[in-house]
């Protein structure tokens, strides 16, 4: 065995399996040992009582032989033949040089030499022998008065039967005892798995955005640990996430006060723009101009630290996107012609309306910054989620930028110009109110060269 | 003559910006620059309207409102920094109108201020003089729209020019469901993205003076997913 390559191979098994092999191995062996010692231990109990009743029972035949030998005259072949032990043993005797055998079966080649040797010093002795009818067991005396080895012989046959039941028996508890150990193993793995389990399940839900996910509390020891140390890493997370969010809440916050006023001042400057010499009126467009893209980037800004803030699912009601589509559509000035809806399917999802609204806009002036407009819009409902498409007729966007796109601060390379408004926020917006809805934002070919823009929100289930 | 429009505002730039913005716009204009003045102000010179921001100091524009609210129904707009704050609901519970958020511009409030001032909604226009909205034989609750009242038994009920008007298009069709987006278009005269939690305040509001028992509403009733309907008793 080479540890260095099955270790490895263990390991990947998982933790799960490793738990079960190690059950299933140790209940295995701990049964083997137990089955070894219990049947030796039988077996040599059984062998003892049989050997026990065999030496008493060869005593008492020697005792009836010699008292008959003693009466004169009588040969050992005669009383051999009156001999009869009981449980089908059988008699060997050895007197001066001659061999008696009180079966065919049994003669002198089935007694051992070194018995022989003990029995000549011993008042008894024992051993198991092989006969040409099985094992047998053999216990020899002496009788020194007539000069007589008296052996009989036992055949073990019955205790053989015994103890290969008792091996069956017990190999079958073995195996019972290893298939228990394994599900036993089975039911651990699972139990010691099952924290882990929720930890995963805890960290898919606040990957998803819900930051209050907490693990519950346990008052097991070995988990208490575990559980804390998660429950404190979700909160410096949730911590950290809202103090970044509300930094930008903040910023924002603190930029709108001279916001206001400057945009009120430029409206009463706007209102007396006749008294402005021509110069002056040029400033005053720029100015206005540039204004309405700062309120815009701080907007946006405002609208990613919200739906940073993951306060989606609060405000969330049934919104009709054909609706709310066709409502912007006629809020920004935008023929209701070009919206498409394919057989009047059921629009409905679950959202956050002004965040949709939102995105659904960054969507048409994204189109408007860089493709001249949107030429088609459509929203549809495919695989249980609702798209809204936006088409352009402009350059289209190349494989490589798809992605980037989305990203925040991301601009395309037209707006590096200067008179494109907007600080490249739009699409992230639409990106993160996507995500936070549990849809998605993708960019792709148009059908007519341009560019193809989809917000995919879950649908609610008709 | 000119309406008087008092602005409680603490930014002093913000306050006068917007004096002379709504000072183009044709309005009286007083200037508060903390609630205590704002309240002096109110005392002596009795607005028409009043444009408040939330975030002034020690007394904060809520205790304006709720003080204001005390004894005079004029239309009143919070200025906010931020929308989607408690704070904005806060302030409607306290009596509020409308909200604007900030950086506004000023055409903003002044549509909102004439949406507000309308006495009588186009819905009402043929609207029959008297009508019993809960037929109690001790004290019945009768609203008479072109007098702008309206009575329980022998007692005028003190609503405000926005819970007047939104009972009162509640009442001009009895058992319809009219959604909140609904409302919102005809009482705020506000588009199909205005905030909704200015009908669950207002009804809310309206609720504890008309409601014989506020918390088990039976005139104003709420029509779960759709909307708000009114029932004649």
């Amino acid at each position: 065995m080479r540890p260095g390559i099955r270790a490895p191979d263990l390991r990947r098994k998982g933790l799960r399996a490793r738990i079960v092999l190690g059950y299933a191995a140790g209940t295995l062996l701990v049964s083997i040992v137990l089955v070894c010692v219990t049947f030796l231990l039988a077996r040599s109990y059984l062998l003892d009582q049989r050997e026990a009743s065999l030496t008493r029972q060869a005593f008492a035949d020697a005792n009836v032989l010699d008292s008959r030998l003693a009466t004169a005259g009588t040969e050992v072949g005669d009383v051999l033949d009156e001999l009869v032990p009981s449980g089908g043993a059988d008699v060997v005797l050895h007197s001066g040089d001659s061999w008696y055998s009180s079966s065919l079966d049994v003669g002198a080649r089935d007694v051992p030499g070194d018995l022989r040797e003990l029995v000549s010093t011993e008042p008894a002795a024992s051993a198991v022998v092989d006969t040409a009818d099985g094992p047998r067991l053999i216990v020899g005396v002496t009788l020194p008065s007539a000069d007589v080895e008296f052996y009989e012989l036992a055949p073990l046959t019955e205790l053989q039967q015994v103890l290969s039941t008792l091996a069956a028996v017990l190999g079958a508890g073995a195996l019972a005892a290893t298939a228990a150990g394994t599900a036993f193993g089975v039911w651990a793995g699972r139990r010691a798995v099952q924290p882990l389990e929720q930890v995963a399940g805890a960290a898919t839900r606040i990957a998803g955005g819900e930051l209050a996910t907490r693990l519950p509390a346990t008052d097991d020891p070995d988990l208490v640990g575990i559980v804390a140390s998660f429950n404190s890493m979700v909160d410096a997370l949730a911590a950290r996430i809202e103090r970044d969010a509300r930094f930008v809440g903040d910023v924002s916050h603190e930029l709108r006060s001279p916001l206001t006023t400057l945009v009120t001042s430029v409206e009463v400057l706007g209102a007396r723009r006749e008294e402005l010499s021509p110069r002056g009126r040029e400033a005053l467009g720029m100015v206005e101009g540039e204004l309405t893209r700062f309120r815009r980037t701080l907007d946006d800004l405002l609208q990613l630290a919200r739906l940073d803030g993951a306060a989606v699912r609060e405000s969330a009601q049934p919104v009709c996107l054909a609706t709310l589509v066709r409502q912007v559509l006629a809020d920004s000035d935008r023929p209701a012609e070009l919206l498409t809806v394919p057989g009047d399917a059921d629009t409905t999802v679950r959202g956050d309306k002004t965040s949709l609204e939102r995105a659904v806009r960054n969507l048409l002036d994204n189109a408007d910054r860089h493709a001249g407009g949107p030429s088609a819009v459509a929203v549809e409902r495919r695989d249980g989620a609702v798209l809204v498409t936006v088409d352009d007729a402009g350059p289209g966007v190349a494989p490589g930028d798809r992605e980037r796109v989305f990203e925040r601060f991301a601009r395309g390379p037209r707006a590096a110009r200067r008179s494109l408004p907007g600080a490249g926020l739009g699409l992230a917006i639409v990106a993160e109110t996507a995500a936070r809805h549990g849809g998605a934002a993708w960019c792709a070919d148009g059908p007519e060269g341009g560019a193809r823009f989809t917000l995919s929100v879950p649908a609610v289930p008709s | 003559m000119a309406l008087r429009l008092l602005v409680v505002e603490d930014d002093d730039h913000i306050r006068t910006a917007l004096r002379w913005a709504l000072e183009d716009e044709g309005y009286d204009v007083a200037e508060a620059g903390s609630g205590e003045e704002a309240l002096q102000a109110v005392a002596v010179s009795a607005p028409d309207l009043m444009v408040v921001d939330l975030m002034l100091g020690a007394m904060d524009g809520v205790d304006v409102i709720r003080q204001v609210r005390r004894t005079l129904d004029l239309p009143i707009i919070v200025v906010s920094a931020r929308a989607d704050t408690s704070d904005i609901e806060t302030a409607l519970d306290a009596g509020a109108d409308d909200y604007v958020t900030k950086p506004f511009a000023v055409k903003e409030i002044t549509a909102r201020l004439r949406a507000l001032r309308r006495r009588v909604g186009p819905a009402a226009a043929d609207h029959v003089d008297e009508v019993v909205l809960d037929r109690d034989p001790v004290a019945p609750l009768v609203l008479r729209e072109a007098r702008g009242t309206v009575h329980r038994g022998e007692e005028q009920l003190p609503l405000t020019l926005t819970e007047f008007r939104l009972l009162c298009e509640l009442a001009a069709a009895p058992g319809r469901v009219f959604s909140r987006q609904a409302l919102l278009e005809r009482v705020w005269q506000h588009g199909f993205f205005g905030d909704e939690r200015l009908v669950d305040v207002h009804v809310r509001r309206l609720r504890t003076k008309v409601e014989r028992d506020p918390s088990a509403p039976r005139v104003v009733v709420t029509v779960r997913g759709l909307g708000y309907r009114l029932d004649l008793q």
